[in-house]
């Protein structure tokens, strides 16, 4: 070998090294002793479903920190997971560490309680039967409305592309089938039949499926299909802030859906029940629902809805509670009629 | 793909008049194939302006799961070349029954789809696995923490390092080994001294190649880790989430990041071959 080429097998010997021991330093910083923080916080492990992260993240959870301290004077840190509700319920019987989860159905919640996770029904002990907030189903649609989509039966005209969420992960999903359904047995009570004939004409035009309700969305802003059906709250922050793109059709008729919240007392060390305890009170505290007014939820406390402007108005709006609760509308409609008759028809 | 340092061989001169219509063939195949893809990365994470760029990846979720992820896949490479050379050395130089099962199942990994990876970790270690449940009345769990992380990554990128290394022992001249038994090495002294030094060029392009795998590492993390941002996010679930959530910006800034590295990561593969076979 010549001596230039020693030489330079040198340099890059020595640039390899230090390449290696640089990208090594940089990856272990936060984790030596010295450049960490000086007292641990405290933690709190929050699972939500999907629409939940902007307002959490940046709302809420900011909020009790700041509360937190004001009150004893400890940092609380927020690790925080966001997916579908069904996902998020699925990781929580599989053993993740949440400490609280914020689900977009309660049918989930009971999930978690036939998992032996929570004790039946213990979400019931809080407000409003554990419900923190709402929001009704929407239909969004490109600019203009091109296709002139009016309400959920515009949906089934023949040649209009939907994007849905997929109801096996997604919360949103079983609400919008509730919408959809409930929407055409209340259009036309006489008629027996008419609940499934909407349903049916809606999933008929369905292009796409994505795993949450914010996924759908992401697959819709990516040009797919005509029309989304998704969560009020979904789009109304956007089109508050002039970046929606996409017009917001309120249907006639259509459900608000109702987020229940869940503690999972067997992960929660008796050290921290007061502190976990203090942020599910916090959550329907006047403070926590105003900020999810501001974010685009309906509060569970009627007269702070008045804040946001921005809230359509529904002629005939309708609850789960409507349909005899989650557990019978999921063995009635959900796997009755979604399942078991328009799947099959539609050989999916 | 083969990063082995190869024997010194003659390359063919280049010949400008000869090569063109060759080559620019092969650019226009890789231009929708690859490099377009990729260049779509760069324009939408700079599309906010270098401002945005520097915002979205300086954020603390970003930082953690950069840094999560390059701690993996450095524990990761250095446990596998240690793992795997081991094994390429047992495969190489003993002859047992059921060699050829254990040849396959090491190589497993590469035909597994990730998913089922994950999965079949959760089912074993997870708190109502196999395993898993006896471990967590005492607090043990190894899934959904950077442990479970870990034992992902090993299975996926395993073997990696062991298909660098063997073929380099299986080609080696077995005279220097006999020459160091008869003069009365062990074992140990032998692959110290003698094999060693011959697998270094393997020992560093395997751990390159492993670093790189579990640094894109998808299927099996989602699973494992629980997705927990500053915890056991790492940088690719980052990407996915912030995908997911519509905030494109954010999530190619750090794909373009982890894209150069990627590209690093190959030119240094590259390169060093290319140094010893010029050597």
């Amino acid at each position: 070998m010549t001596r230039r080429g020693l030489i330079g097998r040198r340099v890059s010997q020595v640039t390899a090294v230090m390449l290696i021991t640089g990208v090594g330093l940089y990856a272990i910083w936060p984790w030596l002793p010295f450049s960490r923080a000086a007292a641990p916080p405290r933690t709190i492990i929050f699972y939500g479903f999907s629409i939940l992260e902007e307002v959490m993240n940046q709302g809420v959870f900011p909020a009790f920190q700041e509360e937190w301290r004001a009150r004893t004077g400890e940092r609380v840190e927020f690790v925080s997971s966001f997916a579908g509700s069904g996902t998020i319920t699925n990781q929580i019987i599989m053993g993740v560490p949440a400490d609280l989860a914020l689900l977009s159905l309660e049918l989930d919640a009971y999930r978690l309680s036939e998992a032996g996770v929570v004790r039946e029904a213990s979400w019931r002990r809080f407000p409003d039967g554990g419900v923190v907030n709402r929001t009704p189903f929407i239909i969004l649609v490109r600019p203009g409305n091109p296709r002139e989509i009016d309400d959920f039966a515009a949906l089934t005209r023949p040649g209009i592309g939907i994007v849905h969420p997929d109801p096996l992960t997604s919360g949103g999903a079983n609400w919008a089938i509730m919408a959809e359904y409930g929407a055409g047995m209340r259009g036309d009570p006489e008629r027996p039949g008419a609940g499934r004939d909407l349903l049916l004409g809606i999933w008929k035009n369905v292009v796409a499926q994505a795993s949450s309700a914010r996924s759908a969305r992401t697959q819709f802003e990516n040009g797919f299909g005509d029309a989304l059906i998704t969560y009020e709250q979904e789009v109304l922050r956007d089109r508050e802030r002039g970046r929606l793109q996409g017009e917001i059709v309120y249907p006639k008729r259509t459900i608000f859906s109702e987020h229940t919240l869940v503690v999972i007392d067997r992960n929660i060390d008796p050290v921290e029940q007061e502190l976990i305890d203090a942020f599910v009170q916090f959550l329907w505290s006047e403070p926590a629902q105003r900020l999810f007014v501001s974010y685009g939820f309906r509060s569970v406390d009627e007269k702070l809805n008045a804040e946001n402007s921005f809230f359509g108005w529904i002629q005939d709006p309708f609850t789960i509670s409507d349909f005899g609760g989650w557990p019978r509308a999921k063995k009635e409609i959900i796997d009755g009629v979604w399942k078991n008759q328009i799947l099959q028809e539609l050989n999916r | 793909m083969n990063f082995q340092p190869a024997a010194p061989r003659a390359r063919p001169r280049y010949r400008p008049m000869r090569t063109f219509v060759p080559v620019s063939t092969l650019l226009l195949v890789l231009l929708p194939l690859l490099l377009l893809p990729l260049a779509a990365v760069f324009v939408f994470a700079f599309r906010g302006g270098l401002a945005a760029f520097w915002a979205a990846l300086t954020a603390p979720d970003a930082q953690f799961a950069l840094r999560f992820s390059l701690l993996i896949a450095m524990v990761t490479a250095v446990i596998n070349a240690v793992l795997g050379t081991y094994t390429a050395y047992i495969l190489s130089k003993y002859r047992f029954p059921g060699e050829q099962a254990v040849g396959i199942v090491v190589n497993l990994p590469v035909a597994i789809p990730t998913v089922v990876v994950g999965t079949s970790l959760l089912l074993l270690w997870g708190p109502i696995g196999l395993l898993g449940r006896w471990l967590d009345p005492f607090g043990l769990q190894p899934m959904f923490s950077p442990i479970g992380v870990l034992l992902a990554h090993l299975f996926v990128t395993f073997p990696y390092m062991l298909g660098t290394i063997k073929p380099l022992l299986d080609e080696l001249e077995t005279t220097y080994e006999e020459a160091a038994y008869t003069i009365g090495a062990t074992r140990w002294q032998t692959f110290r001294y003698i094999l060693l030094p011959a697998l270094r060029g393997g020992l560093f392009t395997g751990a390159l190649l492993t670093f790189a795998h579990s640094l894109g590492e998808f299927g099996a993390t989602v699973l494992v880790s629980g997705n927990l941002r500053l915890r056991t996010q790492t940088a690719p679930l980052y990407i996915f989430s912030q995908f997911e959530a519509g905030n494109l910006a954010t999530a190619n800034a750090i794909a373009a990041v982890l894209a150069v590295v990627s590209f690093l990561i190959f030119f240094f593969l590259l390169r060093y071959t290319n140094g010893r076979k010029g050597s």
